[in-house]
């Protein structure tokens, strides 16, 4: 936690309101509280997605997690599968949260217990997760999500959508708390910055760590929920691309990627400023591939930037 | 540290070992996977994971990882695609391949080394980039119905076997004589080993970063030209799993992630190994879906039992059937 505003935060700031105002003047019809509501509508599975990704990569120890996207795919597409053979669909929330906390855990032992490192270990899972959603389902979407479901994925309050309202928001101010006012979150950071000392102070690294990874799969499969509520159907590919994002929003967000710097709240702004981009883009009728490439491009320039500013600087 | 001048460490007989039970297994499965024809498509389609490989394990092997390989190769294939189609000499199409990824491969090593992002979060960036490239160039459709000249060259019979394999071979002996007889050698298993210390040592770090990705640019260039001349098609998905596919191979071949050790027969027997699954699976009638769970199964397995230590076990156990190289003197 450092009280000082990081400067890939302004950077993002000012991109932001470019982006606004670029959208402002082209499309001036899109600047109304209906936009607010799709922005945070599309950001609620990336926030929940990069809100796990920043929390492996914070506990240090070349922490990753590539195999999101897989997991929320899985998690995503598991369930119906499940409610197919005969369970009960009222167990498809808590299936796709027990399901996503598995993958996560499975993560978090190959990279405690077995000691892989956490780039090849989650690659190899990123491998199954997304490889066994496609082929467990042939490729095509899964219908039987409870018509339950649905009044709270597609429906808002205030102009907030419910998704973000009851399940995102919370769990970012939860986080943010843990790890600003608890002794759990002084270790995340008191690992990520040394891992050594932490070992020697006594901190239980590997637990927090592995603790870390099922949470990123947890929050995996909080996102797959919501992807079932708002689309209404399990796809395969729902997770397509998010280990890109995720990674981005975390990085831009202000967490180093050698983990023990940086905070949630950035992440959320870069989530919201990647789906303002993306949003903005399909408003002007670009090409969604169009949108990988700039998320891409603004994860290279903007840290680009910030590191030209600190040669610079100490130069 | 000069591990892969001994020919057959514990990894290396364990994939091996995998090879031939797995083509054993399958050969007794399928009639048609022992045949002189499939395992020629075998070899004929690891062409481009074997080139791609062998510039990811230098790169692992310094301590860098590329995750924008196969996009890389995807535009360079774009580039040799586009020039047949307007009519350019076999010849001049084969070399754009290799000159578009040389200088690819240079804009990943400005970010990477002069940009100072982290390896993993550079290259999945310009990925992004790179996609949208492929994209934008190919204008929503297929490149298709290519000339069929730059085939032919490829495919041409030299002493009984294709250009193409003579290729592959080259460029692996190249990289193993100059791992083996060049200061390049020991600086990049230095710098892999530890930028701080082989600074201190007087290593050129960063050249040799840079060397690594220009070099791994320029295979994937190579790569490319294999690519449009083996399927004679470029379509908008080229290359989207093919880092990942490298990394698992070179991975299954020993070459340490985290840099300062590294074996390039160990990731011809993993590309070998995964080629040789993906297609006796196909055989066999496991649906193509099922590849990518394969695998990550596979490098799970390779490496959970490296971890648990089994593969000492068979290290011991194939080596007793093998004249031991000479370990020692090869130091």
């Amino acid at each position: 936690m450092t009280r000082r505003v990081s400067p890939i935060l302004v950077i993002l700031a000012l991109l932001w309101l470019l982006v606004v105002a670029g959208l402002a003047l082209l499309q001036p019809r899109v600047i109304a509280l209906s936009t607010v509501t799709t922005v945070l509508q599309y950001s609620t599975i990336l926030a929940l997605v990069a809100l796990g990704q920043a929390l492996v990569i914070l506990c240090g120890g070349a922490g990753i997690d590539i195999s999101v996207g897989g997991m929320v795919s899985l998690a995503a597409t598991a369930p119906l599968l499940f409610v197919k053979a005969g369970l009960p669909s009222l167990l498809i929330a808590p299936g796709c949260l027990l399901c996503g906390l598995a993958l996560g855990i499975v993560n978090g032992l190959l990279v405690t217990r077995l000691r892989l490192l956490p780039l090849i270990a989650t690659l190899a899972t990123f491998y199954v997760y997304s490889g066994g959603a496609v082929a467990l389902t042939a490729g095509a979407a899964q219908a039987g999500v409870p018509p339950l479901l649905l009044p709270w994925g597609r429906g808002a309050a205030l102009g907030l959508p419910l998704p973000f309202l009851t399940l995102a928001l919370p769990l970012f101010i939860a986080t943010a708390v843990l790890l600003g006012w608890t002794s759990y979150g002084r270790w995340i950071y008191a690992m990520g910055f040394n891992e050594r000392s932490a070992r020697l102070v006594g901190i239980p690294v590997d637990r927090v760590r592995l603790i870390a990874y099922a949470a990123s799969g947890m929050l995996a499969g909080c996102a797959a929920l919501v992807s079932l509520a708002w689309l209404g159907s399990g796809r395969p590919n729902v997770g397509q691309d998010l280990e890109l994002t995720s990674l981005t929003a975390a990085m831009l967000g202000g967490i180093s990627i050698l983990g023990g710097k940086g905070g949630v709240l950035g992440v959320l702004a870069a989530v919201l400023l990647l789906v303002t981009l993306q949003t903005g883009l399909l408003q002007l009728n670009v090409n969604s591939v169009w949108q990988v490439g700039i998320v891409g491009a603004t994860l290279v320039l903007v840290l680009l930037i910030d590191n030209l500013a600190l040669i610079w600087r100490t130069s | 540290m000069r591990r892969f001048l001994s020919p057959f460490g514990g990894r290396e007989s364990l994939l091996a070992a995998g090879c031939l039970a797995s083509g054993l297994v399958f050969a007794y499965l399928s009639p048609y996977f022992a045949t002189a024809d499939n395992l020629f498509t075998v070899a004929r389609n690891s062409n481009e994971l074997l080139l791609i490989g062998l510039g990811m394990t230098l790169l692992l092997g310094v301590g860098g990882i590329d995750v924008s390989v196969g996009v890389a190769m995807g535009l360079a294939a774009i580039a040799v695609g586009r020039l047949l189609l307007a009519g350019a000499p076999p010849i001049v199409a084969a070399l754009a391949g290799p000159i578009v990824g040389l200088a690819l491969g240079f804009v990943t090593a400005s970010v990477v080394v002069l940009g100072r992002i982290p390896a993993i979060v550079a290259t999945l960036g310009l990925f992004g980039v790179y996609r949208a490239a492929i994209f934008l160039a190919l204008g929503g459709s297929w490149l298709s119905g290519l000339p069929i000249g730059l085939t032919n060259i490829l495919t041409a019979n030299v002493l009984g076997a294709p250009l193409s394999l003579f290729v592959v071979a080259i460029a692996y002996l190249a990289v193993f004589v100059a791992m083996r007889f060049t200061p390049f050698g020991a600086h990049l298993l230095a710098s892999g080993h530890s930028e701080a210390k082989a600074r201190l040592f007087g290593v050129p770090v960063r050249r040799t970063l840079i060397a690594a990705y220009v070099v791994s640019g320029g295979l994937c260039g190579v790569a490319a030209t294999f690519y449009v001349a083996t399927y004679r098609n470029v379509e908008m998905t080229i290359g989207g799993s093919l880092a990942l596919e490298a990394i698992a191979a070179v991975v299954l071949g020993g070459t340490a992630v985290t840099g300062g050790r590294l074996s390039l027969l160990g990731t011809i027997l993993g590309v070998a190994l995964l080629r040789l699954l993906q297609n006796g699976l196909l055989l066999v009638g496991v649906p193509s879906l099922w590849q990518t769970v394969v695998t990550g199964l596979l490098l799970l397995l390779v490496l959970g039992i490296e971890t648990l230590g089994g593969s000492q076990l068979l290290g011991r156990v194939t080596s007793a059937f093998a004249t031991r190289p000479a370990r020692g003197a090869a130091r």
